[in-house]
């Protein structure tokens, strides 16, 4: 008998990260179903293109990362950077592969989705350390990437888009029709199924909430990032529904839940574990600055969507949120104060902002 | 999975229906001269010398306190030999050729019910000293320190958790033997003057309730409650289990004594009814044998015993070309070691013996089960950091040294990394 040395505890939990990253997986499914039920061979060809550059490009960027044996044979050598690399090297990407190509309108060059993919995977993750070491969303990274420096190769991209609205049911709100007319062209029953133009996976809520409540059941996802976001934008979205149509505040507030990236971006954007914070009230609050950011960005910002900014810009907050002389995982009564009076400030500015009533 | 957790799979309820196998006629006893508590000791018999059950054999020396040691059969003492004690170290044994007569000691006697009635807080005390009474759940801290407090106790409780996996002895004792429990629980309540008492135990633990209010009818005259708390780990840790049973908070780190509480072990009461009334020593306990890599029994052994011979009755390891680990204790919390040369000590109650399953650690995804899962409210991941880069200010800020090593990071981390070890490092790294 041979007895080999360890320290308590001895046994683990069977659970593993894998499974959590097999489990975004399955709940990308209906969006990817419905994507490529929309769009075909365009769906399909942009995310085997996102696919291959992400987890090819992680495991080239992975073996420079590593230090070779001292091994003569070549062959030898080259295996012996291998020897870290794990189904998390395969899954990982495979997550933000899948969640980059839902967030590219169906028509969009393949070099864009190459240029994206490869500036997600690259720079936003490999140089900050892989996996787990990333402060930013990989893909909402590469996303904005290409959103920012490849700006006019999205001018016709989308799909479906109707004539008189002229624009995404987003844009539409800003350069087309305004709000109660933006009804005729999407209603709220083809916003929700998704008979929209729009990004490949965000544009059925239905599919996007399959994948979240599957997440949810599974406890892959934390649901108090999903739930003080979504809470926080329709909150929001209600008062400034209340001030500038009072007849259809809950139509506008629909509307603007349910048109562009906003519950794709809650139910797999947010939910990635590596770039939230790691306690309790850090996620709530966590939650309400992107819920609370992409309502800025929206009715007062350049751009008519802003999941994939309010985002990253939540990102480089949650070192600031961790900081170990505040992080604490209770939530005490001083705690729920502050978020309510984040709200509450949050509310006024958008609610006297909106439609320059003062 | 993003959740706290709080459940783990005891396997316990296949232990329980293993028989008891009594085991108290060794060949040889060995009695550890010192322990993890006390570094010195010193025995006062010779070789050849004949002793008796309940005979001092020796003291062992701590900082603050002495114990004596006791032998637990009659014979002649032969020698000595190095073995492992609870503590995982190697410690010299005093060795005794057990004749199997189990002949008492002189001083062994029964007390009367009169006797005991008559007994002050001071005779108590003395007594518990004498009989080298120390806290059976693991701690081995003296139980007579415990009782001898300045401050007034309102309550004793008897706990009977039992939290970690694995292990039945409190509940093999709590079914076999409630009335000794009770009687120990009223004498610690004499002892100590508090007027209550209270018996924490699971609250799946149905027929344990039963039992022990059964056996409550024949003490009306003391208020003696069985209190049921929670299933989940750590419920045992003292400090979870008084605030669920009797809803007072106590911060870490400060006395029980000083909220009027006192905290014993169930088998610890068990061992106090036996020096109080009997005068006996703790002779012997239960001893489980469990795990994947070895025959799974339970036993009544004497303290002294070896437990290889344990092992052997058992049926011995399964698949012996595996790697083993071997734990005392629990599999949460539990002692690794390295050899199956094991004497029973007061505090040994199991042996674990699980194939060796190596799991790869993988990066940290910030998932934070273990900020959710961890008991006394600290962020294990954080405190890896801080570790990691070695800073010191981080980790008071952190609040390393609150953790109680209960496992339960390492337990629920889906990336096994070992973070109850990060957590040990710290606490050394911070208190440097």
């Amino acid at each position: 008998m041979q007895a080999v040395k360890q320290t308590s505890p001895y046994i683990r939990k069977p659970i593993s990260t894998k499974r959590m990253m097999i489990d975004v997986l399955i709940a990308l499914i209906p969006v990817v179903a419905f994507s490529i039920y929309r769009f075909g061979w365009d769906a399909i060809i942009r995310i085997l293109v996102s696919l291959v550059v992400m987890i090819g490009l992680e495991a080239l960027a992975f073996v420079m990362m590593q230090k070779p044996s001292n091994s003569d044979n070549k062959w030898e050598k080259f295996k012996s950077r291998y020897q870290n690399y794990t189904i998390n090297n395969i899954t990982a990407p495979a997550v933000s592969a899948i969640i980059f190509a839902m967030l590219v309108p169906s028509k969009l060059p393949i070099y864009a989705v190459v240029a994206g993919a490869a500036f997600g995977i690259l720079i936003a993750k490999m140089l900050f350390g892989g996996l787990g070491s990333n402060i930013f969303n990989v893909a909402a990274a590469g996303r904005i990437f290409i959103a920012l420096a490849l700006t006019n190769m999205f001018s016709g991209t989308y799909v479906g888009v109707d004539l008189v609205a002229g624009g995404t049911a987003l844009t539409t709100l800003r350069s087309g029709l305004l709000f109660p007319q933006a009804l005729n062209s999407y209603s709220i029953s083809d916003l929700f199924f998704g008979n929209i133009p729009g990004a490949m996976g965000e544009i059925s809520a239905l599919a996007i909430l399959i994948g979240l409540a599957y997440l949810l059941i599974r406890r892959s996802a934390d649901y108090r990032v999903v739930v003080s976001s979504a809470s926080t934008f329709i909150i929001l979205m209600l008062l400034v529904g209340f001030k500038l149509y009072p007849d259809q505040a809950f139509e506008y507030m629909a509307y603007q839940l349910f048109a562009g990236g906003l519950l794709f971006g809650v139910a797999f954007m947010i939910t990635d574990p590596v770039t939230s914070p790691v306690t309790r009230p850090g996620r709530w609050l966590y939650g309400l600055f992107v819920g609370a950011l992409i309502v800025l960005i929206r009715l007062f910002g350049a751009y008519p969507e802003g999941v994939a900014f309010a985002l990253l810009f939540a990102n480089m907050f949650v070192p600031l949120i961790d900081y170990p002389k505040w992080a604490t995982n209770k939530i005490k009564p001083a705690f729920i104060a502050s978020y309510l009076v984040l709200l509450i400030v949050i509310g006024l500015v958008v609610f006297f902002g909106v439609g320059g009533a003062v | 999975m993003i959740a706290k957790t709080r459940y783990i799979s005891d396997g316990k309820k296949a232990l329980k229906e293993l028989p008891i196998m009594h085991y108290l006629d060794a060949e040889y006893l060995y009695y550890p001269v010192t322990s993890a508590r006390c570094p010195e000791g010193e025995t006062c018999v010779r070789g050849g010398q004949f002793v008796k059950v309940g005979e001092v054999v020796g003291t062992r020396k701590g900082a603050f306190f002495e114990q004596p040691m006791h032998a637990t059969c009659s014979g002649e003492v032969v020698g000595y030999e190095k073995h492992i004690d609870q503590s995982g170290k190697v410690v010299d044994c005093l060795i005794v050729k057990n004749d199997k007569k189990y002949e008492l000691h002189e001083s062994i006697s029964e007390r009367t019910d009169e006797e005991i009635d008559a007994l002050t807080k001071e005779a108590f005390i003395e007594i518990v000293k004498e009989a080298g009474l120390v806290g059976l759940g693991g701690s081995a801290f003296p139980t007579y320190i415990k009782l001898d407090t300045k401050d007034p106790i309102n309550v004793v409780i008897a706990n009977g958790v039992e939290c970690e996996p694995n292990l039945i002895a409190d509940y093999g004792l709590m079914m076999n033997n409630p009335r000794e429990v009770i009687k120990g629980l009223i004498y610690a309540m004499k002892a100590s003057g508090a007027p209550k008492g209270v018996i924490a135990i699971k609250k799946k633990y149905i027929e344990i309730e039963e039992r022990l209010k059964f056996v409550l009818q024949e003490f009306t005259e003391y208020d003696i409650k069985v209190v049921k708390v929670g299933n989940h780990y750590p419920q045992g840790w003292e400090l979870d289990m008084i605030k669920r049973a009797l809803g007072i908070n106590i911060p870490q780190g400060e006395l029980l004594s000083k909220y009027g509480v006192l905290n014993f072990n169930v088998s610890t009461l068990q061992s106090i009814y036996n020096a109080v009334k009997k005068r006996l020593p703790v002779l012997e306990r239960l001893f489980t044998i469990s795990g994947d890599g070895v025959h799974n029994k339970s036993f009544r052994a004497r303290i002294g015993t070896n437990v290889k011979d344990l092992i052997e009755l058992a049926g011995g390891y399964k698949e012996e070309e595996k790697p083993k680990v071997l734990i005392l204790g629990g599999p949460m919390m539990g002692t690794n070691i390295q050899r199956d040369d094991i004497v029973m000590t007061h505090t040994s109650t199991s042996l674990i013996v699980l194939n060796e399953n190596l799991d790869k650690e993988e990066p940290c995804i910030h998932c934070a089960s273990c900020v959710y899962s961890c008991p006394v409210e600290i962020q294990p991941v954080q405190i890896m950091n801080a570790y990691k880069v070695r800073d010191k200010e981080a980790l008071k800020t952190l609040e390393v040294n609150k953790c109680i090593e209960c496992g339960l990071c390492s337990f629920v981390c889906p990336s096994k990394i070992h973070l109850t070890e990060y957590m040990r490092s710290g606490k050394r790294f911070a208190g440097k």
